[in-house]
């Protein structure tokens, strides 16, 4: 009687359990502004609270809208205080876990470096594939407008993690753009 | 319990029952590893991870922007996970069916030892209240207090008692209680 109720629970929990993707961190959020940041000798803080207007120009521009609160760049710069550039760490939350990118930007805008810095032992495999294929690298020198590498011959969900990887890295060259480059326009 | 004690099983249920307990402490030591390396086991880590995240300028509500200068040593240097509201629903989801269907399994073999009814209750209840503590505490974190990541602990450390309680409990009635006739 008990072994019945016992084994049939069990077929009942192995679904639920199965779902537990525990998360990979693979850089530390210093070790990623160090890294993109390379030459800089003081580091700022610099947050953005967009208004209505400025998250409405991403959107029509990308088909994303900024919801955050405030974005959060990390600004490095020279003993002169030259910008050298700056770093934004977005996460995007998909059903397989959640991937966090940091994203390097030149103070013009244009795309300095892309890591790669959490995601979820399920989309590991997946991820590390786009990687090794180059993914990263190919989004040096590249504005929020230029149109973004798609993915190449590999498995469907590497495609899929490689276009969401682009699509968070394309987000934070459109924030820092409409949060910190117009504004030190006008 | 209706006549049925674990003291009474034939050697396939005392088998059963046991490497399911032990099956179930193993997954519950990983499961302990798991989140010290991944979160922390202590409330100044969990608040960490799960407190909202406030600007770092002190800028304050409806202001644009702010600015201030860091020192990079303000930054983390571990690689730490940060567990945002979706990865929240996420991994409520997942623990609560989870470890509230472990703690059913193990109670149900529980409910077949010869511990007094009151004790047996109060035991039982352990690993329900301590998972129901551990993820509301997560909630109570990030959108009541950070203060309340130590209930986080505290649920842990309940589930933790009532596992091994019912564990010990239920091997000591299998293997080593002698059936009064």
């Amino acid at each position: 009687m008990i072994i019945r109720v016992v084994l049939l629970s069990c077929a009942i929990a192995a679904p639920a359990l199965a779902h537990v993707t525990p998360p990979v961190v693979l850089a530390s959020d210093r070790d990623a502004i160090t890294t993109l940041l390379p030459g800089a000798r003081r580091h700022f803080v610099h947050e953005v609270r967009l208004t209505e207007e400025e998250r409405q120009a991403v959107q029509k521009e990308s088909g994303w809208r900024p919801e955050e609160d405030f974005y959060r760049f990390y600004i490095g710069r020279d003993e002169q205080l030259h910008d050298l550039g700056a770093v934004a760490f977005l996460t995007e939350y998909t059903i397989h876990g959640a991937v966090r990118v940091a994203v390097g930007l030149a103070p013009d805008g244009r795309i300095k470096g892309a890591l790669v810095v959490e995601l979820s032992e399920e989309t590991y495999p997946w991820v590390k594939t786009a990687i090794d294929g180059g993914l990263l690298r190919s989004f040096a020198g590249r504005d929020a407008h230029e149109p973004f590498p798609r993915a190449g011959a590999r498995s469907s969900m590497s495609a899929f993690y490689a276009d969401i990887i682009a699509a968070l890295v394309r987000r934070a060259a459109l924030v820092y753009e409409a949060g910190v480059m117009k504004r030190q326009r006008n | 319990m209706n006549g049925i004690q674990l003291s009474r099983l034939p050697l396939s249920g005392r088998i059963f029952c046991t490497l399911f307990l032990l099956g179930i402490g193993c997954g519950a030591l990983a499961a302990f590893a798991q989140a010290s390396t991944a979160v922390g086991v202590s409330p100044a880590a969990v608040q960490a991870s799960l407190a909202r995240d406030l600007p770092m300028t002190g800028m304050h509500h409806g202001e644009p922007s702010g600015e201030k200068e860091i020192d990079l040593g303000e930054i983390s240097s571990e690689a730490r996970m940060t567990i945002r509201t979706p990865l929240l629903i996420q991994t409520s989801h997942t623990h609560l069916f989870g470890q509230t269907l472990i703690a059913g399994l193990i109670g149900l073999i529980f409910l077949f030892t010869s511990v007094r009814e009151r004790t047996k209750a109060a035991i039982v209840a352990l690993p329900f209240v301590g998972s129901l503590l551990d993820i509301g505490g997560m909630w109570a974190t990030r959108f009541v207090s950070p203060s309340l990541a130590t209930l986080v602990i505290v649920g842990g450390t309940v589930f933790a008692l009532g596992y091994v309680l019912i564990a010990a409990l239920s091997i000591r009635d299998l293997w080593f209680r002698k059936e009064a006739a």
